[in-house]
């Protein structure tokens, strides 16, 4: 048996206490009067002698307690299972979790990593089993339990060393929590095969601020598998980062173009001076004027950066005055605006402010994200094949000829949609044409007062934006007339919304891969105040996104972000990614996810070369250093926080071991718990003695 | 001494136990309990018609009180004549009792001061029913109640009443009362002192020389509880002095032996000194009975009426003959 405290035993030289206190005549503290005490001297306390010991179970029972409480407060542990443990020890299962995040970029951090690494499987016993991850976003085995096996058992540390010299750190985020998820579910699995024997997860980390550790959260962390943390610390501590600031969505198309970025400063930073500027990769230095910027540690301040206008082509903003360059430019694209054409098919002028029109182009202003064109043709007019090609989106409003009705019915075939609203019953043919059918019922219906829109399907997409109860308000917008249709007369349509009548407001009906949406009152304020309420424009975007012409593409994308590519054609696609190369893409993949390294990506091969730029993830910016309480919070047990000295290393590893059996055999538990029974065992020894003694002085003499 | 065990001539079948006596409420009649208990077990009062005997006729000058006027006489002889008879004391008796808070202590039913002021209520009303004046002296640590010495049923009972009053007081200061009754008493008479004497005794010797030089009877009466005679405790505990209010943890096993050593050298100091003064001194247990007080109170005082030397050096032998 041995101790892991032994100074605690000292704390058994209490057990002197009690024998004292038994030994000495227990004093009263009533008084007694007495006439004089001229003639008394006062008593010592008197001992009692040895062979008068009162009461010896009571102080064997509270010597015991006391020497239990030292016992366990000394944690011993047994030291026969603790050479088992050396066993078994030889046969652990440790996963080196090797941070390869953008962080570990700074200098001298991923050296340091590495000789922490080498560390670590340089202690590996030749029974031990090991793998080795990498992991940013995602994790990277390098080693596997399987691989490890397999390899030859002398060679084993030296293959893995050089796996891991073969690796660098990359540009992404640290997904932190997801690491220790997957390390510990692969120790968690290989457990299946073999029972017992610790299993351990090193972390070796620079554990900064900005790793994400929700994953953890959600994970119940599987008993037995510790964590063993080896910080790795960056020489230099101040780290200052930019980022862009996403440009909201409406921002005034006419003012000077300037593009806000965010510059943040670590809060041990030493340096507080910063130069912001557009800058080329081919050419260091600024292009145009810098912009200065003063940042106090711990704070950060959005600066705009004004584009040069004389410089086309700039891309990339840079910070300088930082000692860590890994994340100290970032990449900027124009906002490239989305252009969608709407034809609208009504026999109105656009100048009258009475009719449909005139409403729908003022809902559909252009910013700098969206070019939104409404074309408005008369129903008589000739409408070009193209034309119909072009425009995503038909706003039919007045009867239509034969013809027409019949080349929208195609487009809608095609996969377009078609929105029928009529300003009256007299379109009832056209609306039977566009579905196709003979007749279509519907007839003129005018309420006493006015209708409301009573039964709605927020589960439709165009409604969808206004599931929420705060927006789901419609029966303040009041129809004057609408046009009753005969929704039986539609078999596949479905009413998406009602009026209080119960006649059918919104019917959606699928024409082949498009839709045909009609609506039984207009938005004119001759017939509702729909155009006049605050859901017309929503309404109308949500039928823009319906129609898939409007995307909500992200400003920005991140490291390891994958790439939704649109407006390919079907023929081999390659890519030109920041460092020049080219990546062919297979023919009809729609996504690009090999965004390894910040910078412009450019396709190539489409007709117009298309751009997107990738930047870093702002939370790896973010480079103080964890508390790595904060782990233990979210529920990795972390037993130790190891650095590594040679040194040391031995007699470090004997008190680790020690600790380690300690914990795991907790005889300290049992003592301290035997100690409050023989102390509740003393209690009520001690109560059933003072009762019997009061009641022995009780009874006569 | 004689006080300090039974006296074996006296017939012990009779007395009254002073548990028995304390139970009696009023102090006149544990008194005259006591008294009367005293006349019927004796046969004949060694000093009976001591006080009632015919002294003396005077030749009536005025300012006499006419009341004495011997009528008889002037018929016979037409001269006034004042006799000197029963109703004029021969005796002045001055009681002086300790009432500080040491005399509160008792251990046997009863306090040393219910103790002492039934032995002051019993003297005062033997010698009340004698015609004997009494007064009275009461004293802590300073003079508490003084009455002079009278021979009237209504002072009996002034006397009772201040003889009732609890014990208070801080301390004991036997100097003080023998000074001021030195003063007070020009006459000679019996001095009588009851007290514990548990004080110093430095300055008594010097106090109680003065009384005797003045020719007083002294008499003095040491009243001691049982308990603080044997130091009778069992337990150790911590002891307050009743005065001081001092306390002190005492283990009575490991102290007593001291203790009665202690106790004895200071008796035997207070009786050396009364010795020496030829003072007759008594020491009495409050277990013992009053009626043997009483006993060797007129007893010495016949050994002292019989004496004719005041003051001497010889005193030893006549308390040897009085012990017999």
């Amino acid at each position: 048996m041995s101790f892991l405290a032994p100074l605690f035993l000292l704390g058994g030289l209490a057990v002197a206490l009690p024998v004292v206190f038994h030994l000495i005549r227990r004093t009263t503290r009533e008084q007694t009067l007495f006439s004089s005490l001229m003639f008394l001297q006062p008593s010592p306390p008197r001992l009692t002698r040895k062979s008068r010991l009162e009461h010896l179970l009571l102080l064997l029972l509270r010597c015991l307690a006391l020497a239990l409480l030292a016992f366990g407060f000394a944690r011993p542990f047994l030291k026969q299972t603790a050479a088992n443990d050396h066993d078994a020890a030889a046969a652990k299962r440790i996963v080196v979790l090797l941070d390869s995040s953008a962080s570990m970029r700074r200098e001298g951090l991923w050296a340091a990593a590495r000789q922490q690494a080498e560390a670590v499987l340089r202690r590996v016993t030749p029974a031990d089993q090991v793998a080795v991850f990498t992991f940013d976003r995602q994790v990277t085995p390098l080693v596997n339990f399987d691989q490890w096996k397999a390899m030859p058992a002398g060679d084993r540390v030296g293959q893995a060393l050089n796996r891991i010299g073969e690796a660098s750190p990359g540009w992404s985020a640290t997904l932190l929590g997801n690491a220790l998820v997957r390390a510990a579910e692969e120790l968690a699995d290989d457990d299946t095969t073999k029972a017992g024997g610790p299993r351990q997860i090193v972390l070796i980390s620079d554990i900064q601020e900005g790793s994400r550790l929700d994953q953890l959260q959600a994970y119940e962390w599987p008993k037995g598998i510790q964590v063993l943390v080896e910080p790795v610390k960056a020489r230099a501590a101040s780290n200052a980062s930019v980022q862009l600031v996403t440009e909201s969505a409406d921002a005034d198309r006419n003012a000077d173009p300037v593009v806000r970025v965010r510059v943040s400063n670590a809060a041990d930073a030493k340096r507080e001076k910063f130069q912001v500027g557009w800058t080329r990769r081919e050419a260091p230095g600024f292009v145009g004027a810098a912009v200065d910027v003063y940042v106090p540690p711990g704070q950060s301040r959005v600066v705009p950066v004004p584009v040069p206008t004389n410089a086309p082509g700039l891309n990339q903003i840079i910070l300088r005055g930082d000692d860590e360059p890994f994340d100290n430019s970032v990449f900027v694209l124009p906002p490239e605006a989305a252009h969608i054409n709407v034809l609208y098919l009504g026999a109105e002028a656009a100048e009258d402010t009475h009719q449909p029109l005139f409403f729908l182009r003022r809902a559909l202003p252009e910013t700098r994200r969206q070019a939104i064109q409404v074309m408005a043709r008369p129903p008589a007019a000739a409408l070009a094949a193209s034309e119909a090609e072009a425009a995503a989106l038909f706003v039919v409003t007045d009867a239509l000829p034969d013809d027409r009705a019949a080349l929208l019915r195609e487009q809608m075939l095609a996969g377009k949609i078609v929105i029928f609203a009529p300003k009256s019953a007299a379109s009832a043919p056209t609306l039977a044409r566009l579905l196709g059918r003979e007749s279509v019922a519907m007839e003129e219906a005018k309420p006493d007062k006015y209708a409301m829109l009573a039964d709605i399907d927020f589960r439709h997409p165009l409604f969808a934006p206004f599931a929420d109860p705060r927006f789901s308000d419609f029966t303040k917008i009041h129809f004057w007339k609408y046009r009753k249709v005969d929704a039986a007369g539609i078999p596949d349509g479905r009413v998406v919304a009602k009026f209080d009548s119960g006649a059918p407001a919104l019917l959606d009906a699928p024409v082949g891969k498009g839709r045909l949406l009609v609506l039984t009152s207009g938005w004119q304020p001759e017939d509702s105040q729909l155009a006049l309420s605050s859901k017309f424009v929503p309404l109308l975007y949500s039928l823009l996104e319906l129609t898939g012409g409007l995307t909500t593409a992200p400003s920005q994308y991140l490291v390891g972000d994958s790439v939704a590519l649109t407006g390919l054609s079907g023929n081999a696609t390659t890519l030109r990614i920041p460092d020049g190369t080219t990546v062919p893409l297979a023919v009809g993949s729609t996504n690009f996810s090999q965004t390894l390294q910040p910078g412009i990506y450019t396709i190539t091969s489409a007709p117009v070369p298309k751009q997107f730029a990738v930047n870093l993830d702002p939370a790896e910016t973010r480079t103080m250093p964890l508390s790595v309480d904060e782990l233990e919070h979210r529920g990795a047990p972390v037993t130790a926080t190891v650095l590594v000295d040679t040194a040391t290393d031995a007699k470090h590893q004997a008190i680790l071991q020690s600790s380690e059996a300690e914990s795991r055999q907790k005889l300290w538990r049992w003592l301290i718990a035997a100690a409050l029974a023989v102390l509740l065992g003393e209690s009520a020894l001690a109560g059933w003695t003072a009762r019997r003694s009061i009641a022995l002085e009780g009874t006569p003499a | 001494m004689a006080a300090n065990f039974p006296n074996p001539s006296f017939p012990s079948a009779s007395l009254i136990s002073p548990k028995a006596l304390m139970s009696i409420r009023n102090l006149e009649l544990r008194a005259r309990a006591v008294v009367e208990g005293f006349w019927s077990g004796l046969h004949r009062s060694p000093y009976h018609g001591f006080s009632v005997e015919f002294t003396e006729y005077r030749q009536y000058t005025p300012g006499d009180d006419p009341r004495h006027l011997d009528w008889r006489v002037f018929a016979r002889s037409d001269r006034y004549f004042i006799k000197k008879f029963e109703d004029e004391t021969n005796l002045r008796c001055h009681l002086l009792t300790d009432q500080s808070r040491s005399m509160a202590f008792g251990s046997v039913g009863h306090t040393k001061a219910e103790y002492a002021s039934t032995l002051a209520a019993t003297l005062a009303y033997f010698l009340h029913l004698q015609g004997d004046a009494v007064g009275l002296l009461t004293f802590d640590e300073r003079i508490r109640d003084y009455l002079p010495a009278r021979h009237r049923t209504s002072h009996l009972r002034q006397l009772m009443l201040a003889l009732e009053k609890p014990a208070g007081g801080t301390a004991t200061d036997l100097v003080a009362p023998l000074q001021r009754i030195t003063e007070l008493v020009r006459k000679r008479g019996l001095v009588t002192l009851i007290s514990d004497f548990l004080a110093p005794l430095d300055r008594l010797e010097s106090s109680l020389t003065n009384l005797a030089a003045c020719r007083h009877e002294v008499v003095v009466f040491q009243v001691l509880d049982p308990a603080e005679l044997g130091f009778a405790f069992e337990q150790a505990a911590v002891f307050r002095d009743a005065e001081t209010g001092r306390t002190l943890y005492v283990d009575p096993a490991a102290a007593r032996k001291s203790y009665v050593q202690k106790l004895e050298a200071h008796c035997t100091a207070l009786r050396r000194i009364c010795e020496k003064l030829g003072i007759g001194y008594h020491r009495l247990a409050t277990d013992q009975p009053l009626e043997l007080a009483l006993f060797d109170f007129l007893q010495a005082r016949m050994q002292r009426g019989k004496l004719v030397k005041p003051v001497t050096g010889q005193r030893g032998s006549i308390s040897g003959t009085a012990n017999t």
